[in-house]
């Protein structure tokens, strides 16, 4: 996931959020008013007043439509509501804040860092609104409980996901004879050959969100556990797991440059839209944002759903989720909001310009909002299939959060890719991780 | 106002042990010495109050989490002794941490105090433009830290450096993908330089300024009569004028230190301590582990091993301060 903020390469006559906004405010315009039309909300909420917190959201056209949404379905149901965006890595800071008060917004969104398992003992149960639309819409995705359900019980109802795909040159992997890749080792060798003629690749190996979703993604795909189904025991001390460091290693050797340890969630952006990179494994506003500042690069810019490894296919997917204070003033109304927007999510999924992932199963008909328009997003109509979530297979648990947070996968990676031996960096890396599981589990 | 007047009463805080009985402490508080007192500690109130509520409640408050089990998303915490402090003395991190702390605040400091001395003096002269020069200086100091800090963190883009760029016209390094190209943050050694030097771009116009105003109170008779003897720069700079500036140099150092130190912004907009560690500070260390990991009790634990680091440093600083006072 990435910063996918417009201004960031070369300039256009018609700016990417220009672009954006036009998009989500004709998809809003067409389709709002039918949606809003097909529910009716209970009369007790009329007259009352719903506060809710969002992130910004990488496409900005579908904060757009988000807004319009939450007004329109606010003066259909006689609620007055006020949204409140702020960028997700200060979310969980104020979260923070707003238990301390005890007061807050009535409705709050986990964007990428799932709080559900800090919260719940504090977080409204809804399960009865997560069966109601796991019903109604053929079923949860098994990966939407890991972020939403403590103890089999639901106190967030998932939102969507995002997921991150390998972007990738035609034109660079044919000048080396190669084709769509496959597999993990496919886009090494192009990588290596590529770099050789100016066109590395590159994954963070820094403090960011990517460099936590990406390198996982290799992880699981090498057979990787970071824990067992539980969420309790560690696994990821493992034989794959050394041969994922191994494999990381020679594909920064062959395909790299050092520039990768300083990179943040936007560089690969940057990267794919200069004309430099080969490849990316990143989110498709990467790929909405080359549309608008290299046309010529995108046109030569594909899309894998995920590349396969020795253990499979898993592609690693940041979760948001809509959650509900206990001390909420208006929990009625949260609900109903939630339930307004889950009816809407081909809208959503449309504003969003093929982002926003849906968590239930019948979202995934085919031709999906967008994805199924658009001859290369189209591929990623089976995420749903490969999609895993941090600290797989285990559920999102707090100390699976803070492993996140202290960011020591990563920095796993980078010793090893920086020359450190493999056994002294699982002995400080399991260490690490352990010392914190064992914490959570003596609190 | 803390001495009692010869053969007068005793301070408040011995009035149960005065000779005299109930007329005695009665009378006392009529006196003249007892009004003072109570007028002296009158005006005194407001800002031990500030004090305690400001900074005593809310560190109090941190022992009290470091002490615990609390978690984010907890009510109600279990007392657990020095369990986080010892958590974190075996995270290996912590001492990468602490290691980078001390490299980042001494290092910035004496980058500042040297650019910010050169500066002063600089200014002290008579030149045209100098009011421009002086206001345009502090804006490092004014502008929001995270517009300056997302400035530079382009400025030390991997890909798109301005200062990269200049270097490679002027052909000192090779071009973009070269060898010799810098990772500014990306580096071990170049990443803490990188953090390092942003905060001295921000904080030397301060220190600047701080002695500004310090060597504009040294009276020139006093720097002429030094001149006349035959003193040289350097004599009358360190014979001179620190120490008739020793009190606003004290005070302007406490006051770096503390925000060096505890300077979360700079590290967490550009590397937010990566990579693996080069650029981890104990305040990162606290945010992501206590904040965004959700533990509370180990984050405000790490984040009170800045006290032990702050403290002596302060407390040498305040101690020669009022030596040279009296």
């Amino acid at each position: 996931m990435s910063e996918r903020r417009p201004a960031e390469t070369h300039p256009t006559t018609l700016s990417r959020r220009g672009f954006l906004t036009t998009a989500g405010g004709a998809v809003a315009g067409l389709t709002l008013a039918d949606m809003l039309a097909a529910r009716q909300a209970p009369a007790q909420i009329k007259g009352t007043n719903l506060r809710l917190l969002i992130w910004s959201h990488y496409v900005p056209a579908y904060d757009v439509w988000f807004d319009k949404f939450a007004k329109e379905w606010g003066d259909k149901n006689g609620v007055k509501v006020r949204v409140d965006h702020m960028p997700h890595l200060e979310l969980p800071a104020r979260y923070a804040a707003e238990f301390a008060a005890g007061a807050g917004h009535d409705l709050m969104y986990y964007a990428g860092q799932i709080l559900t398992g800090q919260y719940y003992r504090n977080l409204v149960d809804v399960s009865d609104l997560a069966e109601g639309l796991g019903k109604k819409y053929g079923g949860w995705l098994d990966a939407a409980k890991s972020a939403a359900q403590v103890s089999g019980q639901w106190y967030a109802v998932p939102d969507f996901f995002i997921s991150i795909p390998v972007l990738w040159r035609k034109d660079l992997f044919a000048s080396v004879g190669m084709g769509e890749p496959k597999t993990w080792e496919d886009l090494r060798k192009a990588a290596g050959q590529l770099k050789a003629k100016g066109h590395p690749t590159g994954m963070q190996f820094s403090h960011c969100n990517d460099a936590n979703h990406n390198w996982r993604a290799l992880m699981y795909c090498y057979g990787v556990k970071e824990t067992d189904p539980t969420g309790q025991n560690i696994m990821i001390d493992s034989k794959e797991m050394r041969e994922a460091l191994k494999f990381a290693k020679a594909m920064y050797d062959e395909g790299m440059t050092p520039e990768v340890f300083s990179w943040d969630d936007a560089s690969d952006n940057r990267f794919l839209a200069s004309g430099v990179a080969s490849w990316i494994h990143d989110a498709i506003s990467a790929f909405h944002s080359t549309r608008l500042t290299n046309p010529k690069v995108f046109e030569q810019t594909f899309v894998v759903p995920e590349v396969a490894g020795p253990g499979g296919t898993w592609n690693v997917g940041e979760p948001n989720v809509w959650a509900i204070w206990k001390f909420s003033k208006n929990v009625p109304a949260a609900k109903e909001f939630i339930q307004g927007l889950a009816d809407s999510q081909k809208d959503a999924m449309q504003a969003s310009l093929g982002y926003n992932m849906p968590f239930l199963r019948g979202q995934y008909t085919k031709p999906m909002p967008y994805l199924g328009n658009d001859a290369k997003l189209g591929k990623l109509q089976d995420q749903e299939k490969i999609t895993a979530f941090l600290g797989f297979p285990g559920p999102m648990t707090p100390p699976a959060q803070e492993v996140v947070t202290t960011f020591i996968i990563p920095d796993m990676f980078t010793r090893v890719a920086r020359g450190g031996p493999i056994e002294d960096t699982m002995k400080w890396g399991v260490g690490e991780i352990r010392r914190i599981y064992a914490k959570h589990k003596a609190s | 106002m803390t001495q009692a007047s010869p053969g007068g009463p005793p301070p408040p805080g011995s009035i149960s042990v005065a000779i005299g009985g109930r007329v005695r402490d009665t009378s006392w508080w009529r006196t003249p010495t007892a009004r003072r007192y109570l007028f002296g500690y009158t005006l005194l109130a407001p800002a031990v109050l500030y004090v305690g509520l400001l900074v005593g409640v809310p560190f109090a408050f941190s022992l009290y989490l470091a002490m615990s089990d609390a978690s984010v998303g907890s009510p109600v915490a279990r007392f657990v002794g020095i369990e986080n402090f010892k958590s974190a003395l075996e995270n290996a991190v912590f001492y990468t941490a602490v290691r980078n702390t001390l490299v980042f605040t001494i290092g910035a400091g004496i980058l500042k105090g040297v650019l910010g001395t050169t500066l002063a003096f600089l200014l002290l002269q008579p030149f045209k433009g100098r009011k421009v020069v002086r206001a345009l200086l502090v804006i490092p100091f004014t502008l929001p830290i995270a517009v300056s800090v997302l400035g530079w963190k382009w400025m030390f883009d991997s890909q798109f450096s301005v200062i990269n760029w200049a270097l490679s016209r002027l052909s000192l390094i090779g071009g973009y993908g070269s060898p010799d190209w810098p990772v500014w943050l990306g580096q071990p050694g170049l990443a803490l330089f990188s953090v390092m030097f942003v905060n001295v771009w921000r904080g030397f116009p301060f220190s600047a300024i701080v002695l500004l105003a310090g060597l504009t109170s040294v009276p020139p008779e006093v720097l002429d009569a030094a001149k006349v003897d035959g003193a040289s720069f350097m004599q009358r700079f360190r014979k001179v004028i620190v120490p008739m500036i020793a009190p606003i140099l004290f005070i302007g150092s406490a006051f770096d230190t503390v925000f060096t130190l505890s300077d979360l912004s700079i590290v967490y907009l550009l590397t937010n301590g990566g990579p693996d560690g080069a650029t981890e500070i104990l305040p990162t260390l606290a945010y992501n582990t206590g904040i965004r990991g959700g533990a509370l009790g180990r984050g405000a634990a790490i984040s009170l091993f800045l006290f032990p680091l702050l403290l002596p440093a302060i407390v040498l600083l305040l101690r020669t301060l009022r030596r040279r006072q009296y």
